[in-house]
């Protein structure tokens, strides 16, 4: 295998797109129930906790962008035979790629759960989940130009629902957010690591960096992305904590979406069913970059075509669909792509990047030894 | 190239037509079927034994009739559903509840477990307004009965309150706010109490709860004081009495209804401007609250020719009132202290202060019998109207 990918220029995408692209793979199904999840941890204080997520995330970027400038256009595909050898380095692309196929599959099922709850009860899961995934399909058929188009759609039609936290702002008791700083820094860290699932998706950058045209901007683009999406988690979960009482948010599973509740147009009076619909376009790009990014391992590892792996990944996960029943296998499910999550986007790119450099290093010298003697 | 064309075309077929198929799959629910539950009622009736009372808003272009009351018993408020269900042509949906009465016996025992299923039922907005009623519940929904369906209750009764909250009468009783009330720890919630007179429903008054349970009752007149202590509070009017000697200083001599009094005390109605209170935790060890008001305020009328001209004469009414509102809010703020209810959410400011540990609610409890509260009004009159 090849470790640089060298894609046609017809397939390149602007440096400002990944802007989008981070934004678009972060924001996803995590942040509806990200307050909750992050209170249990860290209390009142959940919403340092979101925001020290996002800058271990911006750092995490930081080191990843360091380690994909020492190629000149790899993916982490390529990354990992170059740095481990041709089987244990396909052993991992073979994890990391069942990694992105179920962090695909948990984004797809959490969303039709979401759906049958609050919208369709009595809604068949294989029908919904049938229709999403083949609507990914066809999005990602069309290749990285497309996927990173539907990111930056994504994007720039549903920030508008930013401004919708204005509503329960008006209902919101600032009170609750005193005293600060009074959780410890064992339960802030706690929360740190709760943040992981929501903040998922930037690992991907791994991926599309091959595909950038103007590759020195991927640094500045990326952490703004992620930078904006730290700022918008801070606010939901700060609005969330003053919007909710302690023991009422504890017990909403949903707390966004039973926030926006509260919020009542003339001709409408129920914006969550709007907002449950919205987030469709929320949730599409999101599991299209992580089937992208999966599929991609297919023409990479095995050299197949990438539209098999494609169809092998959707139907896998619409065959999966069938086998999870009840909100608590949803949960543990959930829970575990976290935990795996938090190691392999969080953790694992920053070790390699230091392996990546300490390499790199290392030949470096060699090669200046061998020049000077 | 002409067959990936051919495929993406297909694979766009395809996932259009399951679009519409999907969306034919989904349970339909015509306007014409449907029965909008649009308030409901909620009775003890005996031991384990619910009695429900809903009021139905029809669509039905043939009948004439547009509402109708149902009535039944179950265990649980979805099995009243079930049952009120079996009396009626159309399906009873419930996503245009606008509001919940309790009975009296109900509030009294403990209303959580009706709450929490209006929480867990996600086809029930969050502006529900709650309520209790002074009675029965059912009593208060057979008014449809007795007005032959023509007042449309539900409707009327979300106007009653909503009307009620937004002129800044009564504290906005809203599913929410209850929520957010009950499962604070600091705070307590308080909901609106209705009545039957004659052929129409009043608000009498406001319950006062501790935790979900309903303690007490507070009458239409003190509801300004509390009003003016839980919200920012716009709009309100309230007449004050005093004794004649109290405001000898500044009444009129030479007018001429001085001497033919009807009333044996001076009334001066006020109306508040706008306020402003500042909780404040100023001994944190001996639990010493501040509450510190501030009003802006015109007078609005007075029963007894006062001389508002002077400043010096203002200045005197102002503390004269800031001293009657401050007896009158101790006096509230000790009521609520002696039931152990904490309905203004000194809880609240406590937690804010309180670093390095959390209170349960029974540390809380424990603590408020103990703390004590120095209350400070200062009242300014902007205005006395076109005339002095």
């Amino acid at each position: 295998m090849k470790i640089d990918l060298h894609p046609k220029e017809g397939l390149l995408v602007n440096a400002f797109l990944v802007l989008f692209f981070i934004n678009a793979a972060q924001t996803g199904v995590g942040v509806i129930g990200l307050p909750r999840i992050v209170f249990l941890a860290a209390k009142h204080d959940s919403w340092i906790s979101v925001f020290l997520g996002g800058l271990f995330t911006s750092f995490v970027l930081t080191m990843m962008v360091l380690m994909l400038k020492k190629y000149d256009s790899a993916d982490l595909y390529g990354i990992q035979v170059d740095v481990f050898g041709k089987w244990i380095g396909n052993a991992l692309n073979i994890f990391y790629m069942s990694y992105l196929s179920i962090s695909f599959f948990v984004i797809l099922m959490n969303y039709i759960e979401i759906v049958q709850v609050w919208i369709f009860p009595d809604l068949p899961t294989w029908q919904i989940s049938l229709a999403l995934i083949l609507l990914t399909i066809y999005a990602v058929n069309g290749g990285i130009r497309i996927v990173v188009g539907v990111a930056f759609l994504s994007v720039v039609g549903t920030t508008w629902m930013t401004f919708i936290l204005i509503v329960p702002m008006e209902y919101a008791d600032p009170k609750n957010l005193l005293p600060l700083m009074n959780t410890d820094i064992k339960h802030i860290l706690n929360g740190v690591y709760k943040t992981s699932l929501s903040l998922m998706g930037f690992e991907l950058l791994m991926f599309l960096y091959p595909y950038v045209k103007d590759k020195k901007k991927v640094f500045l683009y990326s952490q703004i992305g992620n930078l904006i999406t730290t700022f918008i988690f801070t606010a939901i979960t700060m609005v969330c904590i003053t919007f909710f009482a302690e023991n009422g948010l504890a017990r909403t599973i949903w707390p966004v979406l039973s926030m926006f509740k509260i919020v009542r147009l003339p001709n409408l009076e129920r914006f969550e069913f709007i907002a449950v619909s919205f987030w469709m376009l929320i949730i599409l790009p999101n599991m299209c970059c992580y089937l992208w990014a999966a599929s991609k391992g297919f023409s990479r590892i095995i050299k197949w075509k990438q539209k098999k792996g494609i169809w092998i990944i959707g139907i896998l996960a619409w065959g999966g669909s069938f086998f999870i029943k009840a909100r608590y296998q949803m949960n543990e499910l959930t829970d575990f792509v976290a935990h795996l999550g938090f190691l392999t986007a969080f953790c694992y790119p920053v070790l390699l990047s230091v392996l990546v450099l300490v390499k790199k290093w290392f030949q470096g010298r060699k090669q200046s030894s061998v020049e000077d003697s | 190239m002409w067959r990936t064309h051919n495929c993406k075309l297909i694979l766009l077929t395809i996932c259009l037509i399951m679009m519409i198929l999907s969306a034919g799959c989904v349970q339909q629910k015509p306007l014409e079927k449907l029965g909008l539950i649009t308030m409901s009622g909620y009775d003890l009736e005996g031991k384990n034994i619910l009695k429900g009372t809903v009021v139905v808003q029809k669509f039905d272009p043939m009948t004439q009739a547009a509402t109708k009351v149902i009535t039944s018993k179950a265990k649980t408020s979805k099995g009243l559903r079930q049952e009120e269900n079996l009396q009626s042509n159309q399906k009873l949906v419930s996503g245009q509840l606008r509001s919940v009465v309790y009975s009296r016996d109900l509030a009294k025992k403990g209303i959580i477990q009706l709450v929490d299923t209006l929480n867990r039922d996600s086809s029930i907005g969050n502006m529900v307004y709650l309520t209790v009623a002074d009675q029965t519940a059912s009593e208060i929904l057979d008014i449809e009965n007795d007005n032959k369906g023509n007042l449309n209750l539900g409707t009327y009764m979300y106007n009653l309150i909503k009307q009620n909250v937004e002129g800044e009468q009564i504290i906005s009783p809203t599913l929410h706010e209850f929520n957010h009330n009950y499962y604070d720890i600091g705070k307590d919630p308080v909901l609106p109490i209705l009545k039957v007179k004659g052929k129409d429903v009043i608000i009498s008054g406001l319950g006062l709860f501790k935790d979900d349970r309903l303690v007490d009752e507070m009458k239409h007149g003190d509801l300004f004081y509390l009003k003016i202590l839980i919200d920012k509070y716009r709009a309100g009017t309230k007449e004050i009495g005093f004794k004649k000697d109290q405001l000898k200083k500044i009444i009129l001599k030479d007018e001429n209804y001085t001497k033919k009094p009807i009333y044996s005390k001076i009334y001066v109605a006020i109306d508040n401007i706008r306020s402003k209170t500042k909780i404040k935790l100023v001994d944190k060890k001996n639990l010493r609250f501040q509450v510190e008001v501030r009003l802006d305020s015109r007078v609005l009328e007075t029963t007894q020719a006062l001389e508002l001209g002077k400043p010096s004469s203002i200045k005197f009414l102002e503390k004269k009132f800031n001293e009657a509102m401050e007896k009158k809010i101790e006096k509230i703020v000790l009521h609520f202290k002696e039931l152990g209810i904490d309905p203004i959410g000194f809880g609240n400011e406590y937690e804010a202060h309180l670093r390095g540990k959390t209170i349960s609610k029974k540390e809380w409890d424990s603590k408020y019998k103990e703390s004590t509260f120095d209350i400070v009004v200062k009242n300014t009159i902007k205005r006395t109207g076109v005339i002095d």
